[in-house]
């Protein structure tokens, strides 16, 4: 018997060897470039069926070209080559670049453009809103005007370079668009075409358009797999760029892997329910300002890979940054004066009561992180340590996410930590973050309208198309956003990934975030020579 | 009688050192408190920092001291896996060998209850329960024993439907006696070494289970137990502090299934009366 | 003839209460998934960069509305019509027929190779009972059990895939390598060594302690005594008597543990990026795509109906000794 088992071992064992041996010889050796990816699936890459989140809009802007598009610096041609703006006319005017060709080999025209911006605005695509668009016309086959109701600021970066252009004579025909799955939904003008998504692997596949009018793409094929293991992933060659947790930085540095840091664009922040007593009162959400210590949360819930954030929301590396908002430094007994103030006073335990009702606060704590992806850390634990080392008694709760979300957006919570990127991009992030006319539906919008001067500002920011005049409203509302703390922008956690640099490509993040401000580095113009 | 079995235990050598692993468990969940060189939920130490004459095991990554942490998670699981499994355990040996006994209708119902509630994913169960109740650990522990019967339940059927036709069960109704008798002085110890096996499976399952469902939110998140302690220190699965951070939790574990394991192994002679002459050679 | 009888009836009462029940079940997976706060829409772009106006969140809602009812879901399903993902926009019946040959590969394959390992390793231990070689089996056994699967996953994908680089650390096949025949089943092969190792190795403590605590009671039972005074060859009674005999709650955890094949698998498909029912279910329920998750859960609830039925039936056959009625 003891025979029979050794020779079944070992038998299993030249199997092990040889399968090995077979794949690593069979491996594949055409030119493409993998990209790992924990969650997978991200929907089809057309702007009606991918998901509303950065890894699902970037797969989609392999695909379709807007007319501009950002690299590190800034603002570059896209389908456009160079595009102005007649404020008398309220309207910007955009060249099309003469060479641009849909992935079925027919010309892109500045038809195409009015078709798309019409057929938007029946058939809305979420990522960008056309509110302000009075509409738009072709006046030769390589130029469009699109013309605007009232000024706004946010066209370029929030339009211009994030609405992907569709080809007319395929999607006039189209009633439904959310239902519209045919191939031919995928026929786009970017400098990859889509091939297949596969739902079970989570894997995509696009091949290089070669007739792509800026360039031809440096691989023939661009390919998506899912991994949960950047780091192996990225040792064994399984896959040539991936996002990764800062502590992998170093082992795969020694393994010759480049990383990549973005700018500090995502904030974890601390949801308040400005609606209830006592946080409604501004005197309550300033006391729990000053008994959060950010730099102790970075330090025991992140080891340090993190950096403080602004009290103002918009992020300390923005051009529009107010470096002028007053920080709330940690004192203990300046939040303790605040809550006293409110009537509330300490019992034996030192925990708060006031009307012998004690004070006792809910906290929905959160594993939300950049790109997507599910960490759990330790924030809810820290913030629970500090708000108790104050007074105030805390019961800690970590709901699945979703559940957590719709709590947040029926207001049917106290306090919940939650995280949104943007932080970078145009300031309209504020007042989708902070207004409730903006972002009534977001789960990371403050959605607090309790003081009217920061409503007119935050409406006559987006007007201001002089940088001056919109520099200046902008600081201001950080000084008042600051100043009422509908919510706590607690730390830019670090973002990075890390690449293979012998397949001689560069990945950088984009200034400001692709798109709307997605904080990813596949940016389509590293793979376009 | 019962001190000829006393004797022939503590004679047995697996069953005193499974004896001495249990006590030695016990004792370190009990005095947890006292044994514990600092408060567990302190993060005011260095994180990631490696064992030192203050930290023997060093610290985790939110600065808490790793081995009061373990202590105390140790009494938290063992409890916690013991009330599941020992709740889980009876539900599932009485209401199987009820099935069994009785057959017809009752077999049927338990039995497609059995399977209703093994057909339900867990996880939508879980989730529903964080979303619609706050429960006690003691009340999530019932509940998971709720969710778990029906393995228990199967296995105890299928072999209690052959034992029920033996001579000696037979002959035990033909005279008289009742299904309860029967069921408890017959079925229930013949089939002892089987459901030993599923209560360590049911201690593990439910030990691990704590740490989802503290991510699903049916626990605190800072609640301290050997599942989550594993879970976070599997984070850094790359790093050197896998030693000192990852191995005591998982040996802790491992120690505890051991024990059960040596223990009902140990005992197996002495509810099967067929077994104890092999038990004394 | 009036035993063959009986049994019929037996089969009879066995449909009618496993039809009963899957009627419970069709309703529960209709309802339970309601239940879930939030919806699709709240789930899609609740936390996401894209900003609704409340108009277009409702707009939304109204186009993800579940209309039907539990009587047109009947309906749909007597029509064999599952439904259709929200997040896919694909026919739910054909994201489950996309992912089940992976679950099936990767846990069937894992069921039969720890029950296999652990029958015969578990009776060989019953047969030398109290001897060393059992007592080092048992240790390493419970040992063995004391590991979770998370912890077995990440140790060999540190090992194995990490350190040694001998195997991939995600996916079930390289992804678009446009491998034919041979090298395409070497290549899936290749990748489901290490979830397969850490669920065998999860599995098969569980089998082996189970054979051979069924096997300790049988070699007792007074028809083994009787093969062995006949003086037939060892291994003959353990496998053509005694064993046999030991197989039936063995047969029975199969059941139940291909029953779990769904839900049972999640943690060691998500450590490998595996695919699989138990990734689909686990992503439908983070989404909230409702059509999908009532798919799933019914699909697997209907198949472990399927499965304890056949068992049930398939009693008598694998062990003759096996009544139901008093």
């Amino acid at each position: 018997m003891k025979k029979t088992f050794a020779r079944l071992f070992f038998g299993l064992f030249t199997l092990i060897i040889l399968i090995t041996a077979l794949s690593l010889s069979s491996q594949a050796h055409t030119k493409e470039i993998r990209i790992a990816d924990s969650a997978g699936d991200w929907g089809y890459p057309n702007p009606y069926q991918h998901y509303p989140r950065g890894p699902g809009f970037v797969r989609m802007s392999w695909v379709f070209d807007s007319l501009i598009w950002k690299d590190q610096n800034g603002f570059i041609p896209g389908l456009a080559d160079s595009w102005s703006y007649d404020p008398a006319r309220l309207a910007y005017t955009f060249r099309i670049n003469p060479k641009a060709r849909w992935h079925d080999g027919r010309a892109l025209t500045a038809e195409d453009v009015v078709f798309t911006i019409n057929y938007f605005k029946q058939h809305p695509y979420r990522s960008v809103s056309l509110e302000q668009v009075a509409g738009a016309r072709a006046t030769d086959p390589q130029t469009v005007v699109i013309s605007l109701g009232k000024p706004y600021a946010p066209f370029l970066a929030n339009i211009g370079g994030t609405m992907p252009i569709l080809p007319r004579h395929i999607w006039e025909k189209v009633k439904t668009p959310e239902t519209f799955t045919d191939p031919s939904a995928f026929i786009g003008s970017g400098p990859y075409m889509f091939r297949d998504f596969n739902k079970a692997q989570g894997t995509y596949l696009y091949e290089g358009f070669r007739d792509y009018h800026r360039g031809r793409p440096r691989t023939e094929r661009l390919i998506y797999i899912r991994s949960g293991q950047p780091l192996v992933s990225l040792s064994t060659g399984q896959a040539d760029l991936a996002a990764i947790q800062p502590e992998m930085a170093e082992p795969l540095r020694r393994a010759g892997m480049v990383i990549i840091k973005d700018q500090r664009g995502w904030n974890k922040k601390l949801m308040i329910n400005h609606r209830k007593f006592p946080f409604n009162d501004k005197r309550f959400r300033q006391a729990l300002a000053y008994a959060i210590d950010q730099q102790e949360i970075i330090d025991k819930s992140h080891r340090g890979f993190a950096t403080p954030a602004s009290h103002g929301l918009l992020s300390i590396d923005h051009e529009l940054y107010n470096p002028q908002v007053a920080p709330y430094r940690p004192d203990r007994e300046k939040a303790r004066g605040l809550i006293e103030s409110l009537g509330f006073q300490r019992d034996r335990q030192g925990f708060y009561s006031k009307d012998n009702r004690p004070l006792k606060v809910e906290l929905l704590a959160s594993k939300i992180t950049v790109g997507g992806q599910n960490v759990s850390d330790r924030d809810g634990e820290v913030i629970k340590m500090q708000l108790e080392a104050i007074g105030i008694s805390v019961d800690l709760l970590s709901l699945e996410q979703v559940t957590t979300d719709s709590r947040v957006r029926e207001w049917n919570f106290d306090l919940a930590i939650s995280g949104h990127g943007g932080l970078y991009g145009d300031p309209r992030i504020l007042n989708e973050m902070i207004s409730p006319l903006y972002g009534s539906a977001s789960v990371s919008s403050a959605r607090f309208d309790g003081n009217p001067e920061l409503n007119r500002l935050l409406d006559e920011q987006l007007l201001a198309v002089d940088p001056e005049t919109r520099k200046r409203l902008v600081h201001r509302i950080q000084e008042v956003y600051a100043e009422e703390v509908p919510a706590i922008s607690l730390y830019y956690p670090d973002t990075l990934a890390a690449y293979n640099p012998k397949k001689g490509v560069v990945w950088y993040y984009t200034k400001g975030g692709l798109g709307v401000g997605v904080p990813i580095p596949q940016n389509k113009m590293s793979l376009v020579e | 009688m019962h001190n000829n079995y006393r004797q022939e235990l503590l004679q047995n050598r697996l069953f005193v050192s499974g004896l001495i692993l249990a006590v030695l468990l016990a004792l370190a969940a009990l005095f947890a408190p006292v044994l514990a060189p600092h408060d567990p939920y302190d993060m005011s130490f260095a994180p990631l920092s490696g064992p030192s004459v203050e930290h023997p095991l060093g610290v985790n990554d939110g600065g808490m001291d790793i081995l009061s942490e373990l202590l105390l998670s140790l009494r938290n699981s063992v409890s916690f896996g013991l009330v599941a499994a020992i709740a889980g355990l009876f539900l599932g040996v009485i209401l199987g060998l009820v099935a069994a006994w009785y057959g017809r209708w009752i077999d049927h119902a338990i039995m497609q209850l059995a399977n209703i509630l093994l057909a339900l994913p867990n996880i939508m169960i879980l989730i529903l329960t964080a979303a619609l109740f706050r429960p006690s650990p003691l009340s999530l522990a019932l509940l998971l024993a709720v969710i778990s019967w029906p393995t228990t339940a199967k296995a105890c059927r299928a072999q209690a439907l052959i034992l029920k036709n033996r001579l000696h069960v037979q002959e035990a109704k033909r005279l008289g006696a009742g299904g309860a008798y029967i069921i408890g002085r017959h079925l229930l110890p013949e089939l002892f070494p089987l459901y030993l096996v599923g209560f360590a499976a049911k201690a593990r399952a439910a030990m691990l289970m704590e740490a989802s469902l503290s991510f699903l939110g049916l626990f605190d998140p800072g609640h301290k137990s050997l599942g989550i302690m594993i879970n976070y220190a599997l984070k850094f699965y790359y790093l050197d502090v896998w030693w000192h951070w990852l191995a005591p939790p998982v040996i802790c574990l491992a120690l505890m299934m051991t024990t059960v394991t040596i223990i009902a192994v140990s005992l197996e002679g002495v509810f099967d009366p067929r077994l104890r002459e092999s038990w004394q050679a | 003839m009036a035993v063959s009888a009986t049994h019929k009836k037996t089969i009879r009462g066995f449909i009618v209460a496993y039809g009963l029940a899957s009627l419970v079940m069709i309703y529960l997976s209709y309802r339970l998934p309601l239940f879930l706060p939030g919806d699709f829409t709240s789930a899609m772009y609740g936390g996401s960069h894209v900003v609704l106006t409340l108009e277009q969140e409702s707009d939304h809602r109204r186009l993800y509305a579940e209309t039907g009812g539990f009587v047109g879901y009947l309906a749909d399903l007597a029509s064999m019509r599952w439904g259709y993902s929200y997040a896919f926009r694909a026919p739910v019946s054909r994201l489950i027929l996309e992912a089940l040959p992976w679950t099936l590969l990767l846990a069937g394959s894992a069921h039969l190779l720890s029950m296999l390992f652990g029958f015969v390793l578990g009776v060989e231990a019953a047969w030398r009972r109290g001897r060393w070689f059992e007592k080092r089996l048992l240790g390493l056994m419970s040992i063995l059990q004391g590991l979770p699967e998370i912890v077995t996953g990440i140790f060999l994908l540190f090992v194995f895939a990490l350190l040694l680089q001998w195997f991939p650390a995600a996916g079930a096949t390289t992804a678009y390598a446009n491998l034919q025949g041979w090298e395409w089943i070497i290549n899936g092969a290749h990748h489901l060594v290490l979830p397969l190792t850490t669920l065998v190795l999860s599995y098969f403590p569980g089998n082996f302690l189970l054979a051979r605590g069924s096997m300790v009671l049988i070699l007792k039972a007074p028809f083994t005594e009787t093969a062995r005074a006949k003086g037939l060859p060892p291994f003959r009674i353990r496998y053509a008597h005694a064993a046999r005999n030991a197989l039936l709650p063995l047969v029975t955890r199969f059941g139940l543990r291909l029953a779990l094949l769904v839900t049972g698998v999640v943690v060691v498909e998500n450590i490998y990026s595996y695919p699989g029912l138990g990734t689909l279910l686990l992503n439908a329920i983070g989404k909230r795509d409702l059509p999908l998750i009532q798919g799933v859960v019914l699909f697997s609830s209907l198949m472990i109906m399927l499965v304890n039925l056949l068992l049930d039936i398939s009693y008598r056959w694998i062990d003759p000794r096996v009544t139901y009625a008093q």
